[in-house]
């Protein structure tokens, strides 16, 4: 238990940090709002336009979806990616290698540290926005609900991985801004942040479907709203476990990697 | 004439958050926010006539950086009056920028990531200044303060002493009536100190530059400036020139000698000199003494008939000793205290 | 001097050097806003790579954007009457907008770091208006990305338009959106003024209202009453896309209000010089 000490701490501190920066924080999330709430008129007007259901979505599926995809963004924000690259680039990074921790370990305490705070935070906004546009679907048993929390915590994982890949590139290059833009932008696409994979063209959606991101919005969405069947359920979340493992597992390559590069240029 | 620059009751409060630690503070401060003011400059009244140089002394904190943020314009003051140069800085602050120069030691005016000329010719452009005029100013400093060398090299890329060498360049080459440095040798090595102090001297004496110059190194005040205003808790608590300061509050003088022999009868020599104040260790003898009672040869007169002397020197308390003793509160110099003259220094210990 | 003069004289020449010292202003400041620039170019420039993809990265966020909106209108002809190129200029001119502020204009998102660190006191320092410093401050790169495609999509979508193209029209469309780009930068400025009175390095100030502009992407006519008011009124991103757009597809009912963008714009630009003023006077630097 005292190995795990230092990490809770890490996390501690860092929630701390979130509340010192409230102001920043609040406004980020009504920023991001504003986004659902386009999408939510957006997407109420094409339902009144066309009846019954689209894309095999019925208006409440649909404020059901925009809403998820809206609490899994809300996870790990682009935050957390800066301060990582942030301290790679200005160096601090050699002052983390000296210290008696693991430091994928420690950053991924970092960035949980926040995350109770950003999911009661978005999961309250939500709720929110759903009494007012007259309620949303909800997992229509405790199974499901329960499986759905465990796929956000996967998602949220792959998600960690990814971004912690992404800061690794800080340790080569200068263009750490432009690739964190670019992630998010390639992410939001085949992830299905903005809009459900199957309004997609096939060719479109099989790209999606070897790429890490449809399990990082689109599978907890689907099994939450039980668009999958049982075995598709297990498969999406099998695939999961697959992508969170594998893209940890390349984090700790590239930090390895990085490692020889700072200390051959002496950082 | 009015003064170059005249303050009256110049005031200026800022609003402090104030925070508890921990994570139960952090998450109390996220709903209830606390604040109290803090007064960094306290009514301070200030006239400097053209041509004088002052230093502007202070511990950290005590409203030194305020008072020049107010001179500049960079600061609005919270009350009283204040005009340099016949503006009220805060309010044409564009035209008050003309006439000023200004170097912070802990933060460079140069763009960071273009070749130090290229901020110099953008200064010009900025400032207006006359082509020759320019070309003048540019060569003569480029020599004074040997930049040549990283002219064209990135600020970013240059080191501390070449940067501020720089940046006291940029801060002149307008002819600015008056420059303020703030802590302008802050870091800096010796060579480059000396560089810059002679540079700024030569300005004050052949263009009758008036300077502002806050520092903590007393180095810069004895070579630049003659007057001297020492803020503390946002008010002045002097202001005169640096010789009063010294006869004043620096009377005190410590002659060394050094003995062939142990000294034999101290009674007879504290016997001969009742108002100084002697100690002895061995070989040494100490005879501390107001310079004021007593001319060092006088002492020197009393004592050598009585010992044996080889060899003897005068020790006179330095402006930083001074200074630290006033930072330090144990020499006050509030009007109507008496000057306290014992030295912060302990005296040579106790007799053989 | 002007004592001798007739009184009335003097005020015509008092008038006069006023006007010409302020005409001189403008023009200093025009070229020392594009001197700085200058110079903030040629430092990026030094990053090839960061410049490559700081500019594809923005072409990703909307083709990102852009394919929301296509994979709607492939399943359904229109949204409350608006057609599929409506919505695309509507979406295309929010991120040419965006694209003009971040290429010339990206200055104005430094603003509370420099305020937070007292950075902010070397613009304070020199004779030229703070405000052309803080435009001039930054160049973003990823703002030629945001032109170019933006620019890519007005193109197809005014081909789609039913009307013929006279050369006062093609001039309208013009000022409409340079009045678009000065509206966008005139609330980017605004926004960035409320650092001088939310002190914090991450002042979101700017990014909320920025935000703000997602409403602007699609026809005003989806939203309730309050938020047509927000986009409209409070910060007029509708007259950066929604209003625009109908005068230029012709959308009777609404394409009078797309005449009064320059109107707007010259409000808008008064309205945030005027807030950035009495920020600055809040302005307490840093480490006192």
């Amino acid at each position: 238990m005292s190995g795990l000490r230092k990490y809770v701490s890490f996390a501690r501190t860092s929630l701390e940090i979130t509340f010192v920066y409230r102001a920043g924080f609040v406004l980020n999330m009504i920023g991001t709002i504003f986004y659902v709430v386009a999408m939510f008129y957006l997407w109420q007007t094409v339902f009144l336009g066309n009846p019954g259901s689209l894309g095999g979505f019925t208006w409440p599926e649909m404020k059901a979806y925009i809403l998820v995809s809206f609490l899994l963004s809300s996870l790990l924000t682009w935050y957390d990616e800066w301060v990582m690259s942030q301290d790679i680039r200005e160096g601090y990074v050699a002052v983390d290698l000296a210290r008696p921790f693991d430091f994928q370990a420690s950053r991924f305490a970092r960035a949980m540290g926040p995350i109770i705070f950003e999911a009661t935070s978005a999961v309250g906004v939500a709720a929110v926005v759903a009494l007012v546009f007259g309620g949303a679907a909800l997992p229509a048993d405790p199974g499901r609900a329960a499986l759905f929390v465990v796929s956000c915590a996967l998602a949220t994982i792959i998600k960690f991985g990814l971004v912690y890949c992404v800061s690794m590139t800080a340790f080569w290059t200068t263009s750490i801004e432009g690739i964190m833009v670019g992630r998010s932008a390639i992410q939001n696409i085949f992830s299905g942040a903005l809009i459900p994979l199957v309004f997609f063209p096939d060719w479109l959606q099989s790209v999606a479907a070897v790429l890490p991101f449809q399990a990082m919005i689109s599978t907890p969405a689907l099994v939450y709203l039980g668009k999958l069947d049982a075995q598709s359920t297990a498969v999406a979340i099998g695939v999961q476990v697959v992508w969170a493992v594998g893209l940890l597992f390349l984090g700790r390559l590239a930090f390895r990697q990085a490692v020889k590069v700072v200390t051959i240029h002496g950082g | 004439m009015p003064p170059l620059i005249e303050a009256h009751g110049l005031t200026k409060k800022f609003r402090q958050a104030v925070k508890e630690p921990g994570l139960a503070g952090a998450l109390k401060h996220f709903f209830v926010r606390q604040y109290r003011d803090k007064l960094a400059v306290d009514h301070i009244d200030l006239a400097i006539e053209p041509g004088e140089s002052v230093a502007y002394l202070g511990p950290n904190g005590a409203g030194k950086s305020t008072t020049i943020k107010m001179l500049t314009g960079i600061l609005v003051p919270s009350s009283g009056s204040l005009i340099v140069n016949g503006l009220v800085p805060y309010e044409k602050r564009q035209r008050n920028a003309r006439n000023i120069g200004v170097v912070f030691g802990q933060r460079t005016q140069l763009w960071w990531d273009i070749p130090v000329v290229e901020s110099f010719n953008l200064a010009r452009d900025m400032y207006e200044i006359p082509a020759d005029r320019y070309k003048k100013n540019l060569g003569e400093f480029t020599e004074m303060l040997g930049l040549a060398e990283f002219m064209n090299v990135p600020a970013a890329k240059i080191s501390l002493g070449q940067r501020m060498r720089a940046d006291l360049c940029m801060a002149l080459l307008h002819d600015p009536r008056i420059l303020y440095l703030d802590e302008p040798t802050i870091g800096l090595d010796i060579a480059v100190k000396d560089s810059i102090r002679k540079f700024v001297r030569a300005r004050v004496e052949e263009y009758g530059t008036t300077v502002m110059l806050t520092t903590h190194d007393l180095g810069d005040i004895e070579d630049i400036c003659r007057r001297i205003v020492i803020i503390d808790n946002g008010k002045i608590i002097h202001d005169g020139d640096l010789a009063t300061l010294k006869d004043t509050y620096a009377r005190d003088r410590v002659i060394h000698f050094q003995l062939a022999r142990p000294a034999e009868s101290m009674a007879a020599i504290c016997q001969k000199l009742p108002a100084c104040e002697v100690a002895s260790d061995g070989l040494r003898l100490s005879v501390r003494f107001d310079r004021f009672e007593h001319a060092a040869g006088e002492i020197a007169g009393a004592v050598m008939p009585l010992v044996e002397v080889i060899d003897f020197r005068i020790d006179e308390p330095e402006v930083e000793d001074l200074i630290r003793r006033v930072y330090l509160g144990q020499l006050s110099l509030a009007p109507g205290d008496e000057p306290e003259l014992r030295s912060a220094k302990p005296a040579v210990v106790a007799e053989a | 001097m002007a004592v001798e003069m007739h009184p009335n004289r003097s005020i015509v020449d008092a008038l006069g050097a006023d006007l010409r010292a302020r005409a001189h202003g403008a023009r200093r400041g025009v070229y020392l806003y594009f001197r700085c620039l200058g110079q903030q170019m040629k430092a990026i420039m030094a990053y090839e790579t960061d410049f490559i993809v700081l500019l594809l990265s923005a072409v990703l966020v909307q083709l990102a954007g852009f394919a929301v909106i296509w994979a709607i209108f492939q399943r359904i002809p229109s949204v409350n009457g608006w057609t599929f190129w409506q919505v695309v200029m509507m979406y295309a001119l929010i991120f040419v907008t965006e694209g003009v502020g971040s290429l010339f204009f990206e200055g104005t998102w430094r603003l509370s770091s420099l305020v937070y660190t007292g950075q902010f006191d070397q613009m304070l320092l020199r004779p030229v208006s703070p405000i052309v410093q803080v435009l001039a401050g930054a160049v973003g790169f990823n703002g030629l990305g945001n032109l170019v495609t933006g620019f890519v999509l007005i193109g197809i979508a005014v081909t789609n338009v039913p009307v013929e193209w006279t050369p006062g029209r093609l001039l309208m469309l013009a000022i409409l959106i340079v009045s678009a780009s000065v509206i966008r930068v005139a609330i980017n400025l605004a926004s960035a003024a409320s650092t001088f009175w939310i002190r914090s390095p991450w002042s979101m100030v700017p990014m909320f209202v920025h935000r703000l502009g997602d409403f602007a992407k699609y026809p005003i006519t989806i939203y309730s009453y309050a938020v047509q008011a927000l986009i409209v009124v409070a910060v007029p991103f509708a007259f950066v896309s929604f209003f625009p757009t109908a005068w230029v597809f012709g959308v009777d009912a609404w394409s009078l209000p797309g005449l009064l963008t320059p109107l707007v714009a010259i409000y808008a630009v008064l309205m945030s010089v005027w807030l950035f003023r009495v920020g600055l006077r809040r302005y307490e630097s840093s480490g006192h």
